[in-house]
C-alpha cells in the first residue's frame, strides 16, 4: 500500500472547444483533508467526475489506492464514497429507506445491512428521524444523511463536491464537525471541492487552488499565505460609486490598491498602521464616506486574489459567497 | 448481486416512492382515461363513404331501384362483387363494413324474398351509417326491416340486417379498446421517461452510477417500472370502461388476453421512452418529443377512428405502427368475441420485436451518454 490515496497524473479533459482540465498533477496523501479550491467553471467538478469514472479523461491517469481507475473502475469505486453537488437524498423515502437502497446498491451483504443503517443514522445524528421522510428534513439534515449514506460501504476515501454550498452558517459548522470526525475517527481520506475560502482555510490540511483547469498553487493554508509574501492586508469597503476615488487615495499614500466588487484592498506592508492613519485623514479630507476599514492577516481570499487576479467568482464574474441554495428539496 | 439484484433494488426504490404517493398516483392515473371515456364515449360522428360490398343476384328493376336509393346520400360507397363468398371475405378483412346480398328473382316475386345485410359491428360508427341508409332505402321500396337475422313477414320483401360478430357493440366498446392501448402507451412514456429525466436532473442517476452496480440495471428498473405504471393505468381504465358500459365479448379468457396485450404495449413503449430519455436532458424537450410520437401513433393505430377511414397516404404508417396490431387484437377481444391464436401470436411477436429493438437502442444510447454527464 502506497502513501497516496489518490494520484492524478497529467490529467486533461477537453469538451468540444473548451479545455476544462489542463494537465493537472496532484497527489492526495492518505488520511488528509484536501481542499480543491477554485471559482465555478475552474475544473473542480470535472476533475472529481473523472476520479469517479463518470467522465473519461482526454488524457492522463488516475490511481485510487494504487488501482488504475480506468482499468478497474468498479474496484476503485468500492474504495470511494461520494457526496455530489446536488443533494440526492430521495425526499419521498424515509431516512432509513434512503440508506437501505444505497446500502443494497453498494452490495452490502443483507445480514450486515441493518448494522450499516444504524451506524449511518448515528453518524448523521438522525437516529430519532429513522422513519421520517427525507423531504421533511432541513438542508443540513439532508446533507448529513447524504454524507453518512456515502460512508455506508466503509470507503477509505470520501469525495465531496461543494458539500456546504447553500447551507447556513450553523449547518455548515455541523458538516465541518462531521467531516473532521469522519477523518479523525475513521481515518477516511477526504478530498473536497469548495468555493468557500474560509472552509478551505479552516477545514483542510492542504489546499490546491485550481483556475482555468490548471493547478496554480498547492500547500497548507499557512504555506500559501506565506507564499504571497504579504504580512498584512488593508481593506476598505465603500459605496460602489466611491471605489475609484478610494483607490486614488490608496495610491496617494503609496499603496497598490485593487478594486473589488464592494471594497478596495492593498497589501499593508511594514508600516500598515501608519498607512491606515494617512488613509483615514485623506478620505475625510476628500469627504469620501466609507463603510468599514480593516487591517488583517492575509486569508486564503488574499492568496486567491494574488494568484488569479480576481475574487472567487462564478461564471458571470459575480461574487458568489452569497448565492442561494439550489438543487435542494426539490421533489419529483 | 448482478444485473438482476441491482435492478431489483432500484425497482424497490421506485415502488416505495409509488407507495408513498399512492393516492396521487391513482388520481393522476384515473383522470386521463376517465376524461377520454366520458368525452369520447358520448361522442358520435357520421363517417362518409363507408365501403359496402354488394352482391346482386337479381339485376331486376326492384334491386336496381333499391341500390339507387342506397347511393343517393354520400354515406355509402358501393363495391360490386360477383359472389357472396368474395364479399364476405372483404368483410372479414375489414376492407368493407357491410355486405348486401340481393337474391335472384327479387324483382319477379316481390313478396317473400329477403335481402340480407351483414354488418361489421367492430366498426360500430360506420355500421350504423350503413344500417340507417339501408333502412331508409328499404322503407322507400316498401320493404320491412328486421334486426339480428330474424326473418320477417313472408308476404313482404324483408331486409334482414345481421351482425357479423356476436356481441352487441357500441362506439363505447370501440373507443375503450383503443383507449386502453393508448393509455398503456402514454402511461409508459410519461412515467418511466419522466422519472428517468428527473433522476438525471436531480443527480440521482449520478449517485447510482458511482456505486458498483451494473449500469444497465438502471434502465431495466425504469422499463419495468414504466410497464407496471402503464399496466396499472390501463387496468384502471378498463375497470372504468366496464363500469361505464363497455363489454368484453371474449369473456374471462378475453380479459387475460387483453391484459397480456396491454402488458406488451407497456413494455414496448417503456423501452421506447427510455430510448428517448437516454438522449434528452430537458424534461420539456422530452415531454414534447414523447407527445409528438405517442399521440399520432395512437391515432394512426386506429385507437379512435377505424383504419379503413384513414387517407391512403397514411396507410403505410399504420402498417408499421405496432399500436395498429395491438388495437386490432384488443377490438377482436372486446367486440368480435374471440382472438384467433394466430393473431395473438403475431401481435405478441410484433410487440416483442418492437420492445427488443427499443431496448437495444436504449442500451446503446445510454452506454454512449452515461460517460458524458
Amino acid at each position: 500500500m502506497g502513501e497516496y490515496a489518490i494520484e492524478i497524473e497529467s490529467l486533461v479533459k477537453k469538451f468540444d472547444n473548451l479545455t476544462a482540465v489542463n494537465g493537472v498533477n496532484l497527489k492526495i496523501k492518505k488520511g488528509e483533508i484536501f481542499g480543491l479550491l477554485g471559482p465555478n467553471g475552474a475544473g473542480k467538478s470535472t476533475t472529481l467526475n473523472m476520479i469517479l469514472g463518470l467522465l473519461e479523461p482526454t488524457s492522463g491517469r488516475i490511481f485510487v489506492n494504487g488501482t488504475d481507475m480506468h482499468k478497474n473502475p468498479l474496484a476503485a469505486r468500492n474504495e470511494i464514497g461520494i457526496v455530489t453537488q446536488e443533494t440526492v437524498v430521495e425526499p419521498e423515502l424515509t431516512a432509513e429507506q434512503n440508506l437501505m437502497i444505497f446500502g443494497r446498491l453498494y452490495h452490502i451483504p443483507p445480514q450486515e445491512l441493518k448494522k450499516s443503517i444504524d451506524f449511518a443514522l448515528q453518524l448523521a445524528d438522525l437516529t430519532s428521524f429513522r422513519n421520517a421522510y427525507a423531504g421533511t428534513f432541513s438542508g443540513g439534515m439532508k446533507r448529513r444523511l447524504e454524507v453518512s449514506k456515502s460512508l455506508m460501504h466503509a470507503p477509505q476515501i470520501l469525495l465531496l463536491d461543494e458539500p456546504t454550498t447553500g447551507l447556513d452558517v450553523q449547518n455548515r459548522t455541523q458538516i465541518w464537525n462531521l467531516l473532521r470526525d469522519i477523518n479523525k475517527k475513521q481515518n477516511v481520506t477526504i478530498l473536497m471541492t469548495t468555493q468557500y475560502l474560509e472552509e478551505a482555510d479552516q477545514l483542510c490540511d492542504r489546499i490546491g487552488i485550481i483556475d482555468h483547469g490548471k493547478l496554480i498553487a498547492l500547500g497548507t493554508p499557512a504555506e500559501l499565505k506565506q507564499k504571497i509574501g504579504v504580512s498584512s492586508v488593508i481593506e476598505i469597503s465603500a459605496d460602489k460609486a466611491d471605489l475609484p476615488r478610494v483607490a486614488e487615495v490608496f495610491k496617494k499614500v503609496g499603496l497598490e490598491p485593487k478594486i473589488l466588487t464592494n471594497k478596495v484592498v492593498a497589501p499593508g506592508g511594514s508600516a500598515a498602521t501608519k498607512k491606515i492613519e494617512m488613509l483615514v485623514k485623506e478620505l475625510s479630507a476628500h469627504k469620501i464616506d466609507i463603510h468599514n476599514i480593516s487591517l488583517h492577516e492575509p486569508t486564503i481570499d488574499d492568496v486567491f486574489l494574488k494568484l488569479t487576479g480576481s475574487e472567487v467568482r462564478d461564471a458571470t464574474g459575480e461574487y458568489v459567497s452569497n448565492r442561494g441554495s439550489f438543487g435542494m428539496g426539490r421533489g419529483r | 448481486m448482478g444485473l438482476l439484484g441491482d435492478t431489483y433494488t432500484l425497482l424497490l426504490r421506485e415502488m416505495l416512492i409509488f407507495k408513498k404517493n399512492i393516492g396521487v398516483n391513482v388520481v393522476r392515473t384515473l383522470i386521463f382515461p376517465l376524461l377520454f371515456i366520458i368525452l369520447l364515449g358520448s361522442f358520435g360522428s357520421s363517417p362518409k363513404n363507408v365501403p359496402v360490398a354488394v352482391v346482386n343476384y337479381d339485376n331486376g328493376p326492384v334491386s336496381l331501384n333499391f341500390l339507387n336509393l342506397l347511393q343517393q346520400g354520400n354515406g355509402i360507397s358501393v363495391v360490386y362483387e360477383t359472389t357472396q363468398q368474395q364479399a364476405m371475405a372483404l368483410l372479414s378483412q375489414g376492407t368493407v363494413v357491410g355486405v348486401i346480398v340481393i337474391p335472384s328473382g327479387l324483382s319477379q316475386s316481390v313478396s317473400g324474398s329477403d335481402i340480407y345485410v351483414y354488418l361489421d359491428n367492430s366498426q360500430p360508427e360506420s355500421a350504423e351509417v350503413v344500417s340507417d341508409d339501408v333502412n331508409l332505402a328499404a322503407a322507400k321500396i316498401g320493404a320491412q326491416t328486421t334486426l339480428d337475422g330474424v326473418p320477417g313477414d313472408p308476404s313482404l320483401i324483408s331486409v334482414i340486417v345481421d351482425y357479423a360478430y356476436g356481441a352487441s357493440s357500441n362506439y363505447l366498446s370501440f373507443v375503450i379498446g383503443g383507449l386502453l392501448v393508448m393509455v398503456a402507451a402514454f402511461g409508459s412514456v410519461f412515467s418511466s421517461g419522466f422519472t428517468f429525466l428527473s433522476d438525471r436532473q436531480l443527480g440521482n442517476l449520478k449517485a447510482f452510477l458511482v456505486t458498483p452496480i451494473n449500469e444497465f440495471s438502471f434502465l431495466l428498473s425504469k422499463i419495468i417500472y414504466g410497464t407496471f405504471q402503464s399496466f396499472f393505468s390501463a387496468f384502471l381504465g378498463l375497470v372504468i370502461g366496464l363500469l361505464y358500459g363497455a363489454t368484453i365479448a371474449a369473456g374471462a379468457i378475453g380479459f387475460l388476453e387483453l391484459m397480456w396485450i396491454i402488458f406488451l404495449v407497456g413494455l414496448g413503449f417503456s423501452s421506447l421512452a427510455i430510448a428517448l430519455a437516454s438522449r434528452t436532458k430537458q424534461l420539456q424537450t422530452y415531454a414534447l418529443v414523447g407527445q409528438t410520437i405517442t399521440m399520432p401513433l395512437a391515432f394512426l393505430g386506429g385507437a379512435f377512428v377505424p383504419i379503413t377511414l384513414l387517407p391512403s397516404f397514411l396507410l403505410p404508417v399504420a402498417t408499421v405502427n405496432p399500436l395498429t396490431y395491438a388495437v386490432n387484437a384488443v377490438r377482436d377481444i372486446m367486440i368480435k368475441g374471440s382472438l384467433p391464436l394466430s393473431t395473438l401470436l403475431s401481435t405478441s411477436a410484433i410487440l416483442l420485436v418492437f420492445t427488443g429493438t427499443m431496448m437495444a437502442i436504449a442500451f446503446l444510447l445510454f452506454r454512449n451518454t452515461s460517460k458524458q454527464m
